[in-house]
C-alpha cells in the first residue's frame, strides 16, 4: 500500500513539473469558454448564457475533446519507461506490479478528474466576466456547475483513463491511447448522430461510453426554459450506460494488468537474445581492409537521388506506422457507409454518384484525416529521435532542406495513398450498390485536386507544430485540436477566410452545371495557403532539430546561420505567394465585392430598419404586372434584365413618394418612371426614395422602368449563384427578401427576424412571425399581390430559357435563342427564371369532365436525368386530378417542373404558380427501389402540385399558422392523391414513414397547429391532424370547409386567410360532436398515451366470442414552455380486433375515458389480437403498445 | 600533404551551468588519436561538438581548410561517427538500412553501393544478419553495425565514442585493427575509458577531465617520462590508509589476498618499495591525482 502510494505520489509529482501539464490546462479552459459560447447559441443570442443544460453539454462535449489530453497523461504514465528505456530498473525494483500498474493508473485518473475540473471552473470563470451581458445570465447555482462534473466529466475521466491507459500499457505504445481516444470519442458520435434515429435514444445512450448522445438529443429538443430550468437526472438508461461502462472499462484494465508482465518488451520476431558465431575472420588478428573505394559524389543528381531516397523511406515508415491503420479502417467505414449513401434524403433509394461519395470523406470522416496526418507528422519528425538514430542520421552529409523535403513528400505520397485506397473503396461500393456509371475523371479531380490540396496544407502545418512545439504529444494534441478551434472561432464572428488558415471555401459539384465558382475560388485560397505553407516548411527547416542540440539559444542561433540566400528565396517567394493571392482574393472580396461578415450584414439590415422602418406602413403602390426582358450570357455567368413594372395605388391616399429596394446582390442600373421624378434618397444599403411630381391619384397607375445585371463572382459566398454555365436560375420572391428587380416599399422582409439579435442591435422587440389576430384583416401585404407577368428570355444557343407562363414565340437571332412567354392567368409575385441545356418531356392532363380545360405538363431536364419523368408527371396528373374535383380548377393551361443544379446530396422542391423547381437531388431518386414499398417522389411531387392550391390560390396572411395553412393542407391534398392513385394500403406505409420522422422523442412541441411555424409541425403534425379529421368526420365536411375558405378568400387582394379563418370554416362545416377533436387537435396540444394491457377470450355460446379487451388511456395536454398536464379524457377511439391472419373481426370507433378500462365485444371468430387507434390517428408517443395479442397475454398469464 | 583537425579555445557549458568545455585547443594529425577521462569529463561533447552535431559557445574548429562549425556539411561528407549510446530502426532489415545511408553518403552508382554495402556487412560479420530485422540485434550486433554505418564511405574523419563496449574480446580486438588501419590515412578519434585501448593503438593522446585537457602527450612518451617514477609495494590490507595517507599513491590492486599499491615517487619513497616499469594506466592515475610532470618538451610546444 505504501509503495503504490509513493507510486501514485510520484506520478501526480512528475506530471506537474511536466510544462506539457500546465499547457493541457490551459488548453482546456480557453476551449471551455469558447465551447460554452456556442452551446449557449453564440455571442448575440438572446438564451440564458449559464443555463444549466449549457453547463451540461460544455461539461460532456469539453470532456470528449479533454480525450485528447487525457491519452497524453495515460500513453506517457503507460509507456513512458519503455520509451525512456528505463523499464528494466523499474521491473527490478522492488515495486511490484500491482502497485507499479494500480500507482499510475491512480495518479493518471486523478490528473484526468482535475483536468476535467477546469470545465466547471471555467464556465463559472467565463460567467462572472464582465462582458457577459447580465440580463443573459441566470443566478449561479454551485450545484448547476458541479453536477455534470460528477454525473458527466468524472465517470468519464474514469473510463477514458482506464481504456487509454490499458491500450498504452499492453501494446507499450503512447500512441496507442490516443487510438484509444479516437475510438472513444467516435463511439460517442456514432452513438449519438448514426445510432440514435436509428435504433433510438434508449439504446443509443446506453451504447455511448462518454454520454454524448444525451446531451445530443436534448439539445434538439429542450426549449429555453426548460435549459433554463434543467436539472441533471440520472434516468435508469443513463445509469445503466455509465455503470456499464465503468464496468467495462474496469475489466479492460483488470485485463491489460493481466497481460502486463514485468519483462522487458522484445520487439521484432527474434529475441534479443543472439549470439555471433566466431568466422574465421574474427579469430585472425590481422585482417585487411576489404571495403572497397567508393565513389561518393555530391553533386544536384546526389540531392536528388537523397532526396528520393528519404521520400521513399519516409512514405514506408508511415506506411508500417500504426497511424496507417486509420486508412484501410476509414476505407472499411466508407464501404459500410455506403447503403446510407445510396439513401438520399427521404430515405429514398439513389445511386451512389461520385461527388455524394466524396462528399462523405469530408464530412465528419475528416476528423479521421487530420487524426492520420497529425500523427504521421509526428511520426517523421519524431523518427531518428525516436528510434535514438539521431546521431547517427545527424552526421550524414544530407543538407536539412533535404530532410524536410523528403519527409513532407513522404507524408504527401502517404496522403495521395490514402486517397487512392478511398478511389478504390468508392469504385467497389458503386460496383456493389449499382452506380450508373465511373466516372474516373471527377474521381480525380476531386480527391487529387481539391482533398489532397487540403490535406497537404495541413500536413505542412502539421510538421511545424512538431517542430516548433518539440514534444511530440503536446504537439498532436495541438495539431488534432486545431480544426475544432478554427470552427469554434469561426462560429464566433471571424469569417474572413484569409484569416483562417486552411479553411477553403466548400466546393460543390452538380451533373448539370459542373463545379461551382466556388470550387475555382478555392484554388485561389488553396495558392494562398500554400504560400503559407511554404513559409511553414521554411520555419519546419530553420528550427529542424538535428544533432544532439537542444538548447533554445543554440536552436535559434542555428536557425539564423541557416537564413541562407536560398532559404531566404524561398521566403521571399512565399511571402510573394501570399501577398499575390491574398491581395486578388481580398481585391475580389473586399473591394470588389464587399466581404460582409455576418454581424456586418446584420448591421446593414438593422441599420435599414433603422433609417427607413418609419416607411413600413406607408401607402404605397401595389405591382400589378411586369414585362421583362432578361438575356442570360451563360459562358461569362453574367445575365441582364430591362423591364418595366406597372404599379397601381391601390390605397384612398394621394402617393407622391416612392420608395424602392433594390436587390444587394445585383447591378441596379437604370429606375425611372413614366412621369418626372426626383431621386431624394439613395444610400449604400440598397434603399432609394424617388419623389414624384406628381403625385399618383388612388386608382392611377404608374410605370417604373429598370434595368439590373447580374454576375456571379468567382469568390461567391452563395453555393448555388445565379447564373453559372449551365443551369443558372434567377429565383425573385420578395415577400421572402429575395429578390433581383427593384421592389417598391419598404422591405420589410429584410429586418432582422431573430429575436436575440434584434436585442443586440437595440431594434424593438417582434417575433419573427406577427402572432396571430395582430395583424388586421384586410391589410394590404406587399409581396402577396397576383400580378401578370411577360417575359422574353434570351440565352446561348446551346440552352433554353423557361420563364412562367404561355409559350406564345421562340426564335434565334444573332445565334441567341429567345422565347417569349405570356401569363394566362395572374400568378403569385413569386417566379424562377432559367436557362440551361435542357432537354423536354411533355405530357398532358385532361379532366374528367367539368369546365377544366385540359393542362400541358412539360418537365424540363438535365438531358441524362430521365427516369423520374414518368413519374412526376403521374403524380402531377393525379393531384391535379384529385384537386380539381375537391377544391376547383386549376387556373392555368399549364404546369412546368424545372430541373435545377445542386448538390447531389441535396433535394428539394419549390412550388411557383404554375412552376415546381426541383433540385438535382430528386431526379437521382429511385423510389422503385425503395425498400419501404412507398413512392416518396411521387408524394412530394403531388404536394407541390397541391400548393397551386394552398398557398397560391389560398395566399395566407403572414402571421403564425401560415406555413400550417399553405403546407399542411398541401400535404392533406398530396395524402388524398397518394390514397386515390395508388392505394389506402399505400398511404398507410407512406403515414408510417412519416410518422417515423414526427415521432422523433423529444422534437419540441410547444405551439398548436393553428400558430405552427416550424416545419416539423407544418409538414408533419399538420397533415396528420388533418388526417385524423377526415378519419372521424369523413372527408366531405373537411373538403367542403376548405372549398369555403377558397371561395372567401380570393388571391392576390386583402384579406388574406389566417388559419382563425380556416378553423372558423372547418367548425362550421362539422357537427358540434367533433368540435371538441378539433380542439384537441388545432387549438391546443394535446398528447393521448393508449396502450392495450390484454385480451381475454371466453367462449360466448353458439359458436360465438366473448372478447375483453384491457386498455388504459390517458391525455395530457401540453404548454408553451413544454410542460404537460392530464386532463380528462372523452374521445372516440378506432378499436381494431383482428384473426389469425391479421384479417379484421371488428373495427368500430369507441369511446374511451381517462384511466383503466375495460371494452367487451362478441365476435363470431376466434380473435389473435386488437390494436387501439391502429391508423396512429391520435398523437401517441408509444405507438408500440397499443396492440396486445391473445398470445402474449396468454404467456403473461402462465409466467404469472 | 595530410589534413590536421584544429581544435582552438572550444567552450561549451551547458544550461544547467555545467562546464563542458573550458577553452579546449587541440592538434589532431592523422593517426589514431586517443581521448581518456573518467565519466563525465566532456569526452562525448567534445566528440559530438566534433561530429558537427552540438553547437560550441565559443572556439573554432577547423578540419584542413574546412570551418566544423560553419560548413557542417561539406565536413559530414568525410566524416564517421560511432556515437556512445544509439538505437537502430526497429522494422528494416540490416541490409536495406546500410543501403540507404549508403545513398546518404552520397554512394550514388548501384553497383558500388552494392558492394561497398557488402564488404561492410562482411568486415562486422553481419553478412548472415543481413537479412534480419534490426529489432532482433543484440547489443554487440547493435555496435558493429553501427561501426558499418561510421565506415560507410571512407571518412577522413572517423569519430568513435567508447566503441568497444559491448564487443566481444575477439570482436574488439577486430574492430581496433581496423580503426589504426585506418588511422594510417585518416583522423581517427577514439574516446575511451579504458587504457589499453589507448596504449596499444594510438600514436597521440590527450587526457581530459572537467572540461579541460590535463595532458595531451604520444602515449609511449609519456609513459618514458614516468621512468624511475613509479614504485609498487605489496601490503596487508589494513596498512593502505597509512599508505594512502603518506604517499602519492597511483592504483591499488588486489593480488591473492594482498594489496598492490604503486605510487608516485621521484625518488625511492622507503626501501619497502621497489622500482617497477610505468604503463599508460600510471599516467592517467598521476595526471588525475596531479602529480604528471609535463615534459619540457611538450611545454615547449605549448
Amino acid at each position: 500500500m505504501t509503495k503504490l502510494l509513493a507510486v501514485f505520489r510520484f506520478e501526480l509529482a512528475y506530471h506537474f513539473r511536466r510544462a506539457s501539464t500546465l499547457f493541457y490546462f490551459l488548453i482546456v479552459f480557453s476551449m471551455c469558454s469558447m465551447i460554452m459560447q456556442v452551446m449557449a447559441g453564440g455571442p448575440r443570442d438572446d438564451g440564458s448564457f449559464n443555463s444549466p443544460f449549457t453547463l451540461l453539454a460544455t461539461t460532456v462535449l469539453g470532456s470528449m475533446l479533454a480525450l485528447a489530453m487525457m491519452a497524453g497523461f495515460a500513453g506517457d504514465a503507460a509507456a513512458r519507461d519503455t520509451d525512456t528505456r528505463a523499464d528494466s530498473l523499474f521491473y527490478t525494483s522492488p515495486v511490484g506490479k500491482r502497485a507499479y500498474i494500480l500507482g499510475r493508473f491512480l495518479g493518471t485518473f486523478t490528473m484526468s478528474a482535475l483536468l476535467l475540473l477546469a470545465f466547471p471552473a471555467g464556465c463559472l470563470l467565463a460567467s462572472v466576466m464582465p462582458w457577459v451581458d447580465p440580463s443573459r445570465l441566470l443566478p449561479i447555482r454551485l450545484s448547476a456547475y458541479l453536477a455534470p462534473y460528477f454525473f458527466f466529466a468524472l465517470p468519464n475521466a474514469f473510463v477514458g483513463t482506464a481504456l487509454l491507459f490499458g491500450a498504452a500499457l499492453v501494446t507499450r505504445r503512447a500512441t496507442a491511447s490516443y487510438a484509444a481516444g479516437a475510438f472513444l470519442f467516435f463511439s460517442a458520435l456514432i452513438c449519438g448522430k448514426l445510432l440514435a434515429p436509428r435504433l433510438g435514444v434508449s439504446v443509443a445512450t446506453l451504447l455511448d461510453p462518454l454520454g454524448f448522445t444525451t446531451i445530443n438529443s436534448l439539445l434538439l429538443s429542450l426549449t429555453q426554459l426548460q435549459k433554463d430550468a434543467f436539472v441533471v437526472r440520472l434516468d435508469d438508461e443513463l445509469v445503466t450506460s455509465r455503470l456499464l461502462w465503468i464496468a467495462i472499462a474496469t475489466s479492460a484494465m483488470a485485463a491489460a494488468h493481466a497481460r502486463f508482465r514485468f519483462a522487458h518488451h522484445a520487439v521484432g520476431r527474434e529475441s534479443t537474445a543472439v549470439t555471433s558465431r566466431p568466422t574465421g575472420a574474427s579469430r585472425a588478428g590481422a585482417i585487411t581492409s576489404t571495403v572497397p573505394a567508393a565513389r561518393r559524389v555530391f553533386d544536384a543528381s546526389t540531392r536528388l537521388r537523397q532526396l528520393r531516397a528519404i521520400t521513399v523511406r519516409s512514405f514506408r515508415e508511415l506506411h508500417a506506422s500504426r497511424a496507417w491503420w486509420i486508412v484501410p479502417l476509414l476505407a472499411l467505414l466508407f464501404i459500410l457507409q455506403a447503403p446510407a449513401l445510396a439513401t438520399s434524403r427521404l430515405g429514398v433509394p439513389g445511386p451512389l454518384t461520385t461527388a455524394r461519395l466524396v462528399e462523405f470523406l469530408t464530412g465528419d470522416i475528416s476528423i479521421w484525416v487530420t487524426l492520420l496526418i497529425a500523427l504521421s507528422a509526428g511520426e517523421l519528425v519524431w523518427r531518428e529521435r525516436g528510434a535514438r538514430m539521431h546521431a547517427l542520421a545527424g552526421v550524414t552529409p544530407v543538407a536539412d532542406s533535404l530532410s524536410v523535403t523528403g519527409k513532407f513528400l513522404g507524408l504527401a505520397l502517404m496522403l495521395a495513398a490514402a486517397l487512392t485506397i478511398f478511389l478504390a473503396a468508392g469504385l467497389a461500393v458503386q460496383t456493389i450498390y449499382g452506380a450508373d456509371e465511373y466516372d474516373l475523371v471527377l474521381y480525380a479531380q476531386l480527391l487529387y485536386g481539391l482533398l489532397l490540396p487540403e490535406y497537404l496544407l495541413f500536413a505542412a502545418f502539421a510538421m511545424i507544430i512538431h517542430v516548433i512545439v518539440n514534444q511530440k504529444y503536446v504537439a498532436n494534441v495541438v495539431v488534432v485540436l486545431t480544426p475544432f478551434a478554427r470552427d469554434l472561432i469561426q462560429s464566433l464572428g471571424v469569417e474572413n477566410k484569409l484569416l483562417l488558415y486552411g479553411s477553403l471555401p466548400a466546393w460543390m459539384h452538380s451533373e448539370i452545371s459542373g463545379f461551382s465558382p466556388g470550387t475555382e475560388a478555392r484554388l485561389w485560397f488553396t495558392l494562398y495557403f500554400g504560400g503559407w505553407a511554404l513559409l511553414f516548411a521554411l520555419a519546419a527547416y530553420l528550427f529542424w532539430i538535428r544533432g544532439e542540440e537542444r538548447g533554445l539559444r543554440q536552436q535559434i542561433a542555428l536557425a539564423r546561420r541557416r537564413v541562407t540566400r536560398a532559404s531566404a528565396a524561398i521566403g521571399a517567394t512565399a511571402l510573394s505567394i501570399i501577398v499575390g493571392a491574398g491581395a486578388f482574393i481580398f481585391y475580389n472580396t473586399h473591394v470588389r465585392h464587399d466581404f460582409l461578415t455576418t454581424a456586418e450584414t446584420e448591421q446593414r439590415r438593422a441599420e435599414l430598419e433603422r433609417r427607413y422602418g418609419r416607411y413600413a406602413s406607408l401607402p404605397q403602390p401595389i405591382l400589378a404586372a411586369t414585362k421583362l426582358h432578361v438575356e442570360f450570357y451563360p459562358r461569362h455567368r453574367e445575365a441582364t434584365i430591362r423591364g418595366t413594372h406597372r404599379l397601381e395605388n391601390r390605397s384612398d391616399a394621394r402617393i407622391d413618394t416612392i420608395q424602392v429596394a433594390t436587390s444587394p446582390d445585383a447591378d441596379t442600373t437604370i429606375v425611372s418612371f413614366d412621369r418626372p421624378s426626383r431621386l431624394t434618397v439613395d444610400d449604400d444599403l440598397h434603399y432609394r426614395i424617388y419623389k414624384l411630381d406628381q403625385a399618383l391619384e388612388p386608382g392611377e397607375s404608374l410605370e417604373m422602368r429598370f434595368g439590373v445585371a447580374i454576375a456571379t463572382r468567382l469568390f461567391e459566398s452563395r453555393s448555388t449563384p445565379p447564373v453559372v454555365r449551365n443551369g443558372s436560375f434567377i429565383t425573385h420572391r420578395p415577400r421572402d427578401g429575395v429578390h433581383w428587380l427593384p421592389d417598391v416599399g419598404y422591405p420589410t422582409a429584410r429586418e432582422l427576424d431573430d429575436p436575440g439579435i434584434r436585442k443586440t442591435y437595440g431594434l424593438r422587440e417582434r417575433s419573427p412571425y406577427p402572432r396571430l389576430g395582430e395583424v388586421p384583416v384586410g391589410s394590404e401585404q406587399r409581396g402577396y399581390e397576383e400580378i401578370e407577368l411577360e417575359t422574353i428570355v434570351g440565352t446561348d444557343a446551346g440552352q433554353i430559357g423557361v420563364a412562367p407562363g404561355i409559350a406564345r414565340r421562340s426564335w434565334t437571332e444573332a445565334s441567341r435563342r429567345y422565347v417569349h412567354y405570356v401569363t394566362e392567368a395572374p400568378i403569385s409575385n413569386a417566379w424562377t427564371i432559367t436557362s440551361a441545356n435542357y432537354a423536354v418531356h411533355r405530357a398532358r392532363w385532361r379532366p374528367a369532365a367539368g369546365s377544366q380545360q385540359p393542362v400541358d405538363i412539360e418537365i424540363f431536364h438535365h438531358p441524362t436525368h430521365t427516369a423520374n419523368l414518368e413519374r412526376m408527371v403521374r403524380a402531377a396528373q393525379a393531384s391535379l386530378d384529385y384537386n380539381t374535383r375537391a377544391f376547383g380548377p386549376y387556373r392555368y393551361r399549364q404546369l412546368r417542373l424545372v430541373e435545377f443544379p445542386s448538390h447531389a446530396s441535396v433535394g428539394g422542391m419549390t412550388a411557383h404558380s404554375s412552376l415546381v423547381m426541383y433540385a438535382e437531388g430528386m431526379s437521382l431518386l429511385r423510389p422503385a427501389k425503395d425498400p419501404r414499398k412507398i413512392d416518396f417522389l411521387f408524394a412530394v411531387v403531388a404536394h407541390e402540385v397541391g400548393h397551386q392550391w394552398w398557398g397560391h390560390q389560398l395566399s395566407p396572411a403572414f402571421v403564425e399558422g401560415a406555413p400550417f395553412l399553405a403546407e399542411s393542407l398541401s400535404w392533406y391534398s398530396a395524402m388524398l392523391a397518394v390514397e386515390q392513385t395508388l392505394g389506402r394500403d399505400h398511404l398507410q406505409r407512406l403515414l408510417g414513414v412519416l410518422r417515423a420522422d414526427y415521432m422523433q422523442p423529444n422534437q419540441p412541441r410547444t405551439v398548436p397547429l393553428l400558430q405552427a411555424i416550424e416545419a416539423v409541425d407544418s409538414y408533419r403534425r399538420g397533415p396528420f391532424a388533418m388526417y385524423a379529421l377526415r378519419e372521424a368526420v369523413g372527408v366531405e365536411p373537411v373538403n367542403r370547409a376548405l372549398r369555403n375558405l377558397l371561395a372567401k378568400f380570393p388571391p392576390g387582394r386583402p384579406p388574406y386567410p389566417t388559419s382563425l379563418d380556416f378553423y372558423s370554416e372547418l367548425r362550421a362545416a362539422t357537427p358540434a360532436s367533433s368540435h371538441a377533436l378539433l380542439r384537441d387537435l388545432f387549438e391546443e396540444i394535446t398528447f393521448w398515451e393508449l396502450s392495450a394491457k390484454r385480451i381475454d377470450v371466453r367462449p360466448g355460446g353458439q359458436g360465438a366470442y366473448r372478447v375483453t379487451l384491457h386498455v388504459d388511456a390517458q391525455k395530457r395536454k401540453g404548454d408553451n414552455t413544454g410542460t404537460e398536464r392530464a386532463v380528462a379524457m372523452d374521445n372516440l377511439v378506432e378499436i381494431l380486433i383482428y384473426d389469425a391472419d391479421r384479417k379484421p373481426l371488428h373495427r368500430a370507433p369507441q369511446r374511451l375515458r381517462s384511466g383503466p378500462q375495460t371494452l367487451e365485444f362478441t365476435l363470431p371468430r376466434s380473435p389473435a389480437g386488437a390494436i387501439i387507434d391502429p391508423d396512429h390517428e391520435l398523437l401517441d408517443r408509444q405507438p408500440a403498445d397499443n396492440e396486445i395479442t391473445v398470445e402474449s397475454t396468454e404467456s403473461f398469464r402462465k409466467v404469472n | 600533404m595530410s589534413i590536421e583537425l584544429r581544435i582552438d579555445d572550444l567552450s561549451k557549458t551547458y544550461g544547467n551551468g555545467v562546464k563542458a568545455l573550458q577553452n579546449i585547443s587541440l592538434t589532431i594529425p592523422v593517426g589514431m588519436f586517443g581521448l581518456l577521462g573518467p565519466n563525465g569529463a566532456g569526452k562525448s561533447t567534445l566528440m559530438r561538438t566534433l561530429a558537427t552535431l552540438q553547437e560550441p559557445d565559443e572556439g573554432s574548429i577547423r578540419l584542413g581548410n574546412l570551418d566544423v562549425i560553419r560548413q557542417k556539411e561539406a565536413v559530414r561528407q568525410t566524416l564517421g561517427y560511432l556515437p556512445q549510446d544509439f538505437g537502430l530502426y526497429q522494422d528494416i532489415a540490416a541490409e536495406k538500412l546500410l543501403d540507404h545511408f549508403a545513398i546518404l553518403e552520397g554512394i550514388v552508382d548501384r553497383t558500388e553501393r552494392r558492394s561497398v554495402v557488402e564488404a561492410l556487412l562482411h568486415q562486422t560479420n553481419l553478412w548472415d544478419r543481413r537479412k534480419q530485422k534490426l529489432g532482433g540485434f543484440s547489443g554487440g550486433m547493435r555496435q558493429r553495425f553501427g561501426i558499418a554505418l561510421a565506415l560507410l564511405g571512407n571518412p577522413q574523419l572517423l569519430i568513435v565514442d567508447e566503441p568497444t563496449a559491448g564487443l566481444d574480446p575477439a570482436e574488439r580486438v577486430r574492430f581496433l585493427n581496423l580503426l589504426s588501419e585506418l588511422g594510417e590515412n585518416s583522423i581517427v578519434i577514439l574516446s575511451t575509458h579504458i587504457v589499453e585501448d589507448v596504449s596499444e593503438l594510438c600514436t597521440r593522446m590527450a587526457i581530459i577531465d572537467k572540461g579541460q585537457i590535463l595532458l595531451e602527450a604520444e602515449p609511449l612518451r609519456a609513459v618514458e617520462t614516468m621512468r624511475g617514477s613509479v614504485w609498487e609495494r605489496v601490503v596487508a590490507k589494513d596498512e593502505l590508509p597509512a599508505i594512502e595517507r603518506d604517499y602519492n599513491v597511483l592504483s591499488t590492486k588486489l593480488l591473492a589476498g594482498k594489496t598492490v599499491v604503486r605510487v608516485y615517487d621521484e625518488t625511492q619513497p622507503s626501501p619497502a618499495f621497489y622500482a617497477v616499469g610505468p604503463e599508460l594506466h600510471d599516467v592517467y592515475f598521476s595526471v588525475m591525482g596531479g602529480h604528471y610532470r609535463r615534459p619540457a618538451a611538450l611545454e615547449a610546444v605549448r
